[in-house]
């Protein structure tokens, strides 16, 4: 290919309908005839094949442009149909206009007043918004729906009736009469643009009259090519078939016109017509039949090539297949470097790397081309005049090589250094893809260090990576920059490292560091010399009877000079202490060297050293580890596991008197003894119990097994070091199972009243409910392992469920805000430059660049000023004056961590000076770069830990009756934001004069809770003569605080007239009222409210600190923050959308924030709270909630192609077209489709020039 | 309810959720427009029947001044356009 610099820059795309007229003067020829080929195999001329529609066979000369068939782009035809046909793509544009339009004068059938106001909105249009444009259309027709006659020309209007696909009925009074696409489009034709203004349609862009199809344009061959099967046999493509049959129809249309056939069988023809077009344009509409090819198999259409996953928009557009890159199984190589890969030969031959010939590498290239095949060798040479010579079919390579001169590109393979982008799928979060460099190995898979499974989540189970040979230098160099792996050790998720040591790593480190680990010196040189450390011997820590080093000495060794470091929270009962460089004392495990483990060794090493550095560390210490653990061997098997016989004993004993106490529950339960609990039923109690006692059962087992195995027990040691395992792992396989579970519960499905055909029905025996006594040494029983098996199953539904889940959420949340960016001025911003966050984060700081989510790690700066500090500590005053110099550079928060920390360090003045510069420093260093794509950063990081979520709901610790939704579910209800939560709740606070008083705090329960007046009836009576007697349940009635005299009031209306006898009797008469109306007024008596707050079912009374907080199950603010007693201000629920409603969009952003905070924060999964504020800032922008998705922040993007390429393809591009929308091309889904600069992160640099003050001859930036 | 006369107007803007709003005079909207260079429907919105507006007597076209406590940096400000 020559260097073609072809400029042909997109500027935008505009959708418009196309005109009969229009579609007409982009054809070519008008296609008649129905047969393809003629007997000789030659195309028709006028036919589906004609020549003229462009060519596909090579060599073949295009009929109408002349070029050949790589050049020829291929030229539209068209069918003249006999009778107009409805585009089916339009019958709701077509519905609501013929809704609201007479069909006499053709007006907006609302009165003059209307209209004017109307019309008024559209001209004045500055503070309304597109939404406001849009409800103007819907609401005129609402409106135009209920009337019925004409205000203009006092004509009839009939109720326009759909039979979907395409069939309009009028409902006349004598009956529904069919509106034919001719008329419709006649009447279409007479509406005039003033009306059309109002009906939502721009001027002279659109006339509806063309949702009524005259001419139905051919595409080229080009789009549905014929395939030529080995036999010899042609096959035609599905949009051909279907254009034959409608070729066919409209021709048999054309006759029996002619022909004078009576109308109703020219109409049956013209149906058929309409049939086949409808399925050109959409074979899955609804209402009509598919449309099969002769297989059976159903045709494959325009909307079907458009839309969903495989289709032209997600599976062509957006993602395109690339070369150079190749796809293998991966398996681990712990003596690579991190940021290497290991890459077979027979890829390193296949990828390519194009390299320009200068005079400095003229040589090597020679030599390379002369190698050809021969690694390393070359494949390709290009030459300046851009033909391409492949070098296999050259004979003599020598010749080749000779002629190499400055020009000349070599296609050489791929070399050690190389850089290269290696991912594995799912990519979920950026460190999916990161950039290596290139090792070319023998064998046949890619080799990877087992330190970046983490960030790519792989394992060697049969896992298939990817690679990605990046071919320009700007690519390269953009890789080599920003994707290498030691820049992402660091994720911005928390601002932690993930990568690290994980597995036999870990293990390996404490075996290495534990305090009795000593090292010969032969030993000891061989693994520094391994790590690559090279310098002087440190002091051997013991010198008789023969020099011994403690391996804590090793593992100093590769610490940098000078770094200090105190781990307090360590496992092991010690801090790790490091001191200048040197481990001091503690052992290293996965809180210190470990992956996803924030504040760690590793992770100060990074932040105060660099990624390079780190990356060296690393390197170094797991090669030693790795050797060191290799050379002292570890093992883990059988008799692990094995405990003495008395031990298995007393294990088995703890579950026999646990099997007995259960026996006495229940007991207790059949004799009606048993102490029950608030808001449960006894059944509910007893299982609880049950449980419970199991639980327990199963917990002191393990227990017991996890104190009687050595703490040398390989299991033990990686359970403890965090390096594989848990205790609960280690009971399971050497106490016991215990209870097995579906959907929270004991197992319960199978036979009648039993799990198996072995138990009698109702079986109290725990064994019958899957509780398992075995341990996977012993082995389970035939009867256990069934009950693990459905146990086990449940897992493996809950995770394939949940990865679709999660994945269907992450896809949503990045098509919401892949386009949002941080400009130069730390602004958020969508691509139309309107604003989503004023400062980034608030801070305007980057998690991946912050410390565990802070701008500047303080006490770590004091804690090093502290070391050299000496002299008179700070005053007050003067840290005061000291720090107000900074308030404007620094945000308060960071203020204020000074502060505190400063004024409790005692530095002296010329110490906390040096802090306040270094802060200040750092937090410059940690601010967000401009143009970073901070909404992709952020939908990741909400998106990939969602992966781990649990699916199921569980009760709340602390309220037995309060179940919430929680975890996946719960996450994707708050990005949803749901109208209604699965689970609404509140949380009532009270007065704080109240607060501390138990009993006002139930009264006020009973005040919220909702009740009805069955709630304290006891028994009620129908008297035939029309009284009603109720007699009221006394007990009942102290519960709710309430006297026969309230329920009175609550019966009383101004029919009902209830009278009270006694303290607990009401009688009501209704006089000549039957017997059935009397039993249906009593129920709906009954049914009534009698006090409380609808929505909310039951209200608990909790404590929290010293007060008294009411817990509901369901919601409702507005009413609540009402009630006399109530903390109108601290009251809150977990619905957002009535927080909106009651308490102001902010109210409801800043507890969508709280909300999906604590939902991560609840499983254990942290993010960066930058991310959740950025969500729930574009969630809210528009001062209404909208849903991340087709609906809502989706819905509502600038661009065309961007919503078309998410969901709902086909509409979007009608809808487009309708209003002649125009691409704008600014985002990010719309620049990958179309092939320009995604305009985010380095390919948002632009030049701009002032023209203007340029010319005035002044200096100008 | 009759029961809330007597008791101290609650006002939505006291609730914890509910950060200051304010809203800003011409001068100071210009001022905000010009730093951030923007024009006004480029600006976050909030709906004029958004209860805290309603409190406030805001107009659709004022500029309103949010001062968020944040979680990230202490004190942070907002602004939104107030339309229909």
């Amino acid at each position: 290919m020559s260097i073609e610099e072809l400029q042909k820059n997109i500027g935008g795309i505009k959708f418009t309908i196309f005109s009969p007229s229009v579609i007409r003067s982009y054809s070519v020829v008008e296609i008649t005839a129905p047969e393809t080929y003629d007997r000789d195999g030659l195309p028709v001329p006028g036919g589906l094949m004609d020549p003229r529609l462009g060519t596909l066979e090579p060599g073949q000369k295009c009929a109408t442009c002349g070029n050949t068939s790589a050049k020829c782009p291929g030229h539209f035809g068209h069918i003249e149909l006999a009778e107009p046909i409805i585009h089916v793509a339009f019958v709701d544009d077509i519905y609501a206009i013929l809704q609201t339009t007479c069909r006499v004068c053709r007006r907006v059938i609302l009165n003059e007043e209307a209209i004017n106001e109307y019309k008024k909105l559209l001209v004045d249009r500055t503070y309304v918004t597109p939404e406001i444009l849009e409800k103007v259309s819907r609401e005129i027709r609402v409106k135009a729906k209920k009337i019925r006659q004409c205000p203009h020309c006092g004509s009839p209007k009939y109720e326009i009736q759909l039979v979907k696909p395409t069939t309009f009925y009028e409902v006349r009074e004598e009956g529904p009469s069919r509106l034919l696409a001719s008329s419709i489009r006649a009447w279409l034709e007479e509406i005039n643009d003033e009306n059309l203004i109002l009906l939502g349609y721009e001027l002279s862009k659109v006339r509806p009259e063309w949702f009524v199809l005259q001419v139905l344009p051919v595409p080229p061959v080009t789009v549905r090519p014929s395939i030529t099967l080995e036999t010899g046999i042609r096959s035609e493509d599905d949009l051909t078939h279907k254009l034959v049959d409608i070729l066919r129809t409209n021709q048999r249309v054309k006759e029996s016109k002619e022909s004078g056939s009576p109308p109703l069988i020219v109409q049956d023809l013209v149906d058929l017509v309409q049939y086949h077009i409808t399925t050109y344009f959409d074979n899955e509409v609804s209402g009509i039949p598919q449309a099969h090819h002769r297989s059976g198999r159903p045709l494959r259409t325009l909307s079907q090539r458009l839309k969903g996953k495989e289709g032209r928009f997600r599976g062509n557009l957006s993602g395109k297949r690339v070369d150079f890159s190749s796809r293998t199984v991966i398996s681990p190589d712990p003596n690579l470097d991190i940021n290497e890969v290991g890459i077979p030969l027979e890829v390193a031959k296949k990828l390519t790397i194009p390299e320009k010939v200068t005079e400095w590498n003229v040589e090597r290239l020679k030599q390379l081309v002369v190698n050809g095949d021969k690694y390393p060798g070359a494949n390709y040479i290009i030459r300046p005049d851009g033909v391409k010579i492949r070098l296999d079919y050259v004979q003599d390579r020598n010749a080749v090589a000779s002629a190499l001169a400055p020009g000349y590109v070599v296609e050489r393979h791929l070399v050690d250094g190389d850089i290269v982008l290696f991912n594995r799928q799912p990519s979920l979060h950026r460190m999916s893809i990161m950039a290596h460099t290139a090792k070319v190995l023998p064998g046949r898979t890619f080799r990877l260090h087992p330190a970046v499974c983490t960030p790519y989540n792989a394992d060697f189970d049969g896992d298939e990576m990817n690679l990605h040979v990046p071919q320009g230098e700007e690519a390269r160099c953009e890789a080599e920059l920003l994707m290498r792996v030691q820049d992402q050790i660091l994720s911005p998720r928390y601002g932690g490292p993930i990568i690290g040591a994980i597995r036999d790593f870990i293990t390996g480190a404490y075996l290495l560091t534990k305090d009795d680990t000593y090292l010969t010196k032969e030993e000891f040189i061989n693994l520094a010399t391994i790590g690559g450390y090279v310098g002087e011997l440190p002091e051997p820590a013991k010198k008789e009877p023969e020099a011994l080093y403690l391996g804590k000495q090793l593992f100093s060794l590769f610490l940098p000079k000078g770094f200090n470091y105190v781990l307090k929270s360590s496992w092991y009962g010690r801090p790790v202490v490091i001191k200048d460089g040197v481990l001091v004392s503690g052992v290293i495990d996965k809180a210190s060297i470990g992956a996803e483990r924030p504040d760690s060794v590793l992770h100060r090493i990074v932040k105060e050293y660099g990624s390079e550095v780190a990356k060296d560390f690393l390197n170094s210490i797991l090669r030693v580890i790795k050797a060191y653990i290799t050379l002292k061997g570890f093992t883990i098997g059988y008799d692990d596991f094995w405990l003495s016989p008395n031990v298995m004993k007393s294990i088995k004993q703890g579950i026999e008197e646990a099997y007995k106490r259960i026996e006495d529950l229940q007991k207790q339960y059949s004799e009606g003894k048993l102490t029950l609990m608030r808001g449960l039923s006894p059944e509910e109690a007893l299982e609880l119990y049950i449980v419970n006692e199991l639980s327990k059962a199963r917990d002191s087992a393990g227990k017991t097994a996890d104190k009687n195995l050595p703490d040398d027990n390989s299991s033990i040691v990686m359970a403890r070091t965090g390096a594989r395992g848990s205790p609960l792992n280690i009971g399971h396989m050497a106490a016991a199972l215990g209870q097995q579970s579906i959907r929270g519960k004991r197992i319960i499905r199978g036979y009648e009243n039993r799990t198996l055909c072995h138990f009698k029905p109702n079986d109290p025996n725990p064994d019958s409910r899957g509780f398992i006594k075995s341990n996977y040494r012993e082995g389970l029983n035939p009867l256990e392992f069934f009950f693990h098996a459905m146990g086990g199953r449940e897992g493996l539904v809950d995770t394939a469920v949940r990865t679709q889940q999660s994945g269907y959420m992450q896809r949503r949340l990045v098509n919401a805000m892949e386009h949002l960016r941080v400009e130069y001025d730390r602004t958020v911003r969508d691509p139309e430059g309107a604003i989503i966050q004023f400062l980034y984060s608030e801070d305007g700081v980057d998690p991946s660049k912050s410390d565990h989510g802070k701008a500047v790690n303080v006490n770590r700066l004091i804690e090093a000023e502290q070391l050299s500090a000496a002299g008179q500590p700070v005053s007050e005053k003067e840290l005061e004056s000291l720090l107000s110099k900074y308030s404007t550079k620094l945000n308060p928060k960071v203020i204020d961590e000074l502060r505190v920390a400063l004024s409790k360090s005692k530095l002296p003045k010329v110490n906390v000076e040096r802090v306040l510069e270094r802060t200040l420093e750092l937090f410059e260093q940690a601010l967000i770069e401009p143009g970073e794509a901070v909404g992709i950063v952020a939908a990741q990081s909400i998106g990939e830990p969602s992966t781990q979520m649990t699916l199921r709901t569980f009760h709340f610790a602390g309220v037995k009756e309060r179940d919430i939704t929680l975890g996946l579910p719960r996450l994707i209800e708050l990005v949803d934001a749901r109208r209604q939560p699965s689970t609404p709740t509140m949380d009532i606070y009270l007065l704080p004069e109240v607060a501390g008083d138990l009993n006002v705090a139930k009264r006020i329960a009973t005040e919220i809770r909702f009740s009805k007046i069955n709630d304290v009836v006891k028994s009620s009576e129908i008297d035939p003569s029309g009284q009603i007697t109720i007699v009221l349940d006394v007990n009942a009635m102290n519960e709710l605080v309430v006297t026969a005299a309230d329920v009175a009031a609550a019966i009383e209306t101004s029919k009902r007239k209830p009278e009270v006898i006694g303290d607990d009797t009401i009688i009501i008469m209704m006089e000549g009222a039957d017997l059935l109306s009397l039993q249906r007024m009593k129920t709906k008596m009954l049914n009534s409210r009698l006090k409380g707050i609808p929505g909310i079912t039951e209200a608990t009374v909790v404590r929290q600190g010293n007060e008294w907080v009411i817990q509901t199950k369901g919601s409702n603010l507005a009413k609540v923050i009402k009630i006399e007693g109530v903390d109108p201000t601290r009251t809150i629920t977990n619905d957002i959308y009535e927080i909106w409603s009651t308490l102001g969009i902010e109210a409801a952003r800043a507890a969508l924030v709280k909300e999906i905070r604590s939902t991560m924060e609840e499983q254990g999964l942290e993010v960066d709270i930058r991310h959740i504020c950025l969500v729930a800032d574009l969630m809210s922008v528009t001062g209404s909630l909208k849903q991340v998705g087709r609906h809502g922040v989706v819905g509502g993007k600038a661009s065309v192609l961007a919503r078309a390429a998410f969901e709902i393809t086909i509409p979007t591009l009608a809808e487009a077209s309708v209003k002649g929308e125009t691409e704008q091309l600014k985002g990010v889904t719309e620049s990958v489709i179309v092939g320009l600069p995604i305009p985010v992160g380095t390919g948002m640099v632009d030049l701009f020039i002032t023209q203007g003050e340029k010319i005035n001859g002044k200096e100008s930036a | 309810m009759s029961k809330k006369a007597e008791k101290k107007e609650f006002l939505i803007s006291d609730h914890i959720l509910v950060p200051k709003h304010e809203i800003l005079s011409n001068e100071e909207a210009q001022k905000v427009l010009e730093v951030y260079h923007v024009k006004p429907h480029q600006l976050p919105y909030i709906l004029s029947t958004d209860p805290v507006i309603k409190e406030l007597g805001a107009k659709p076209g004022d500029i309103i001044k949010i001062t968020r406590t944040s979680e990230a940096s202490g004190v942070a400000y907002y602004y939104r356009y107030v339309v229909e």
